[in-house]
């Protein structure tokens, strides 16, 4: 589904790259983990996938169409993008959002509203759909920023640590989802700094720092591959180091 | 179409749950319009309207004392004061009241002033007779003494106003003198031959006069330029530029927390999306335009303040409006595209409004700006913006009159996007 190769990207006014020289490939229907430290250049990675922020060099393809000007609108509609902030407006209702979203997404009327009634009764939101997104608790606008990104039905569901500052509970709903929906045919892609979660909900994982690949396999055979790791943490620390990152 | 009326709608549930956004779109102007206005109207009155009283300590009661005082009652901007507690003014107590400040003027005609007119008429109808061969049998004043019309000023006042007072007083005597000279030269046509008196024309005083007519069949303006015809339509452009706020708080609030990111990923043009931001936000300052233009008509006669005339061709008024609309609305997309914060974009955004606005008129009239001020002022849009509605409402201009200020707008309005477009580009590379 993603094949990036390559990739080269330097901010203006940054010190360092944010990517130097990265290449990984996940397979079409794959719950894929993209992991690293803090500043590892996992966001970049993914809004260069989006085609958000252009790269300095190399390649990007998504469904085997290369990012480019000429297919950036077909990408687009097989996207869908949970960012890491709450990409709502606020002081707008749950249903007020999601209308809106699904409106730019060219859709309408009864099905964009019994579509948005499914997803908030699965997500267990019914019953607030009508309060403003600044009286929730994290838990509810993660799972409506979650929504939002699934209302025009995306062949990729692209999550930036989604389940950060969630309680237990929405987190679990929140994981049960995205197994179900990868059920489905939906190819998953997905950053966290939750390595027990990706190793639990990932069927292959990219450790990626300081702009380049570190390593990349299904999570339980890269343990197998490390003796001394008896997780995926253990794994990621090792190849990653103990210093902290800022 | 659909993203452009979902963004308007989007925009419309904010903004009307964001009390503090609307007090500041629309309750403030007003208490501004109407502050202001109340403030500035006795400045704009007491050279427009204001009547001043004008003491006169008249020594000489004969006839030039009489023709100062009808003719400066008649101009209709003084009230004329000859006697205080039913007395006669005297010229110490007339001293004491204008250097007090009580009065803003005293004129004292001293004795014998008609006199000595009478006795230079009489002087000038002799010697023409004499060189005619009629005997010169009018009475002349045998010593030829100076007498002169005094003018006392409170120190304070204007010297334009000393200035007017001065044509006006120096009008009158003309006027006394050249009659009574007149006067006595038909009376001597008169003994001369009896029948002069039925079947001669009475001389004229005058035969040019002066009179005031308008410029053109567009260009009478039936109000007065009071502080409402004023402070209306310029603090209600100061409004209208004050979106700016709300705008770039707005804009840099979607890119905060990645709404903004959120919609560019969305297949489709993100200038509909923007489209359709700047339209509400146009239409805000349509109605804000409207709004204030209402509280000129309805409000500012209930306090006592003159009525807001419009001109004729509201066609015009609302083409300025919208230009206006855009320009602040681009103006605050600019603001919101190249500031990181809220606060940033905030206090930017506010000070140079105003700056803009004390050099383009909107705090006093441009008129009395110094002339390099002036010039600057001219580079305002507030100034355009100003300009062209001063032209509708008390030029009764039409299309024809604005199109220009109009064009300026919506030129800026185009630049401001195309530097946002750029800068916005600059940053996701």
């Amino acid at each position: 589904m993603i094949a990036v190769q390559d990739l080269h990207k330097t901010f203006k006014g940054a010190w360092e790259p944010s990517l130097s020289g990265l290449s990984f490939s996940f397979p079409e229907g794959s719950i894929a983990g993209l992991l690293g430290p803090n500043g590892a250049g996992k966001t970049t990675t993914i809004s260069v996938i989006c085609g958000l922020v252009k790269a300095d060099g190399g390649l990007v393809k998504v469904f085997n169409l290369p990012q480019d000007a000429a297919h950036r609108e077909t990408i687009k509609r097989m996207i869908g993008i949970v960012p890491q902030q709450i990409a709502l407006f606020p002081q707008l209702t749950a249903r007020e959002n999601l209308v809106y979203f699904g409106n730019l997404y060219g859709l309408k009327g009864k099905p964009l509203r019994d579509k948005i009634e499914r997803y908030l009764e699965r997500f267990g939101l019914e019953k607030n759909g009508n309060k403003e997104i600044h009286k929730f608790s994290g838990g509810m606008k993660r799972r409506t920023n979650i929504i939002a990104a699934l209302l025009h039905d995306p062949k990729l569901l692209i999550l930036d640590e989604p389940t950060a500052g969630v309680d237990v509970q929405s987190r679990s709903m929140i994981l049960d989802f995205l197994r179900d929906y990868n059920s489905q045919g939906v190819s998953i892609l997905y950053t966290s700094h939750l390595l027990e979660e990706a190793q639990s909900l990932c069927s292959v994982v990219a450790v990626i720092d300081e702009g380049k690949l570190v390593l990349q396999g299904q999570p339980g055979a890269l343990i197998q591959q490390h003796p001394d790791c008896r997780n995926l943490e253990d794994v990621f620390l090792h190849y990653t180091g103990h210093a902290v990152r800022d | 179409m659909l993203r452009l009326l979902a963004t308007i709608k989007k925009e419309w549930l904010l903004l009307k749950r964001d009390r503090t956004g609307l007090a500041l779109l629309f309750f403030m102007p007003l208490v501004l319009i109407t502050v202001m206005a109340l403030v500035e109207d006795a400045p704009f009155r007491d050279f427009q309207e204001l009547k001043f009283d004008v003491l006169t300590v008249d020594n000489d009661q004969g006839r030039l004392a009489r023709y100062v005082k009808e003719g400066l009652e008649r101009t209709g901007q003084f009230n004329i004061v000859d006697s205080l507690d039913g007395k006669p003014v005297t010229l110490e107590q007339a001293q004491r009241l204008v250097n007090d400040g009580d009065y803003k003027i005293c004129i004292l005609i001293p004795k014998g002033a008609t006199a000595a007119i009478v006795s230079n008429a009489n002087k000038v109808v002799n010697e023409i007779s004499s060189r005619v061969g009629m005997p010169a049998t009018l009475p002349v004043k045998q010593r030829d003494d100076t007498v002169n019309v005094v003018i006392y000023f409170d120190p304070a006042v204007k010297k334009a106003f000393k200035s007017g007072i001065h044509q006006a007083l120096d009008n009158f005597l003309t006027q006394v003198e050249a009659g009574m000279l007149m006067e006595r030269v038909q009376r001597q046509l008169r003994s001369k031959d009896s029948t002069a008196a039925a079947d001669s024309l009475p001389i004229q005083l005058k035969a040019v006069g002066l009179e005031e007519k308008a410029s053109g069949p567009t260009k009478e303006f039936k109000g007065i330029y009071s502080s409402v015809q004023h402070n209306v339509p310029a603090w209600t452009i100061f409004a209208m530029f004050f979106i700016v706020i709300p705008i770039a708080g707005n804009m840099i609030r979607e890119r905060g927390d990645g709404s903004l990111e959120r919609m560019k990923l969305i297949p489709g043009s993100y200038l509909a999306v923007l489209a359709g931001k700047m339209l509400f936000f146009v239409a805000v300052c349509v109605l804000q335009f409207y709004l204030m233009t209402l509280v000129g008509i309805y409000l500012m006669p209930l306090l006592d303040l003159p009525r807001l005339v419009l001109g004729p061709s509201q066609i015009s008024a609302f083409v300025i409006a919208v230009a206006i609309g855009l320009a602040a609305t681009s103006y605050g997309i600019l603001i919101g595209t190249v500031f990181k914060t809220p606060n940033q974009a905030l206090n930017f955004g506010a000070i140079s409004i105003v700056i803009l606005s004390a050099i383009g008129g909107i705090w006093v009239p441009l008129e009395v700006m110094p002339p390099h001020m002036q010039f600057v002022g001219h580079l305002s849009p507030l100034n355009w913006g100003l300009e062209a509605i001063n032209n509708i409402y008390l030029r009764n201009a039409g299309i024809a009159h604005i199109w220009d200020n109009a064009l300026k707008l919506l030129l800026l309005c185009a630049a401001m996007l195309l530097v946002a477009a750029r800068v916005e580009k600059k940053r996701m590379g």
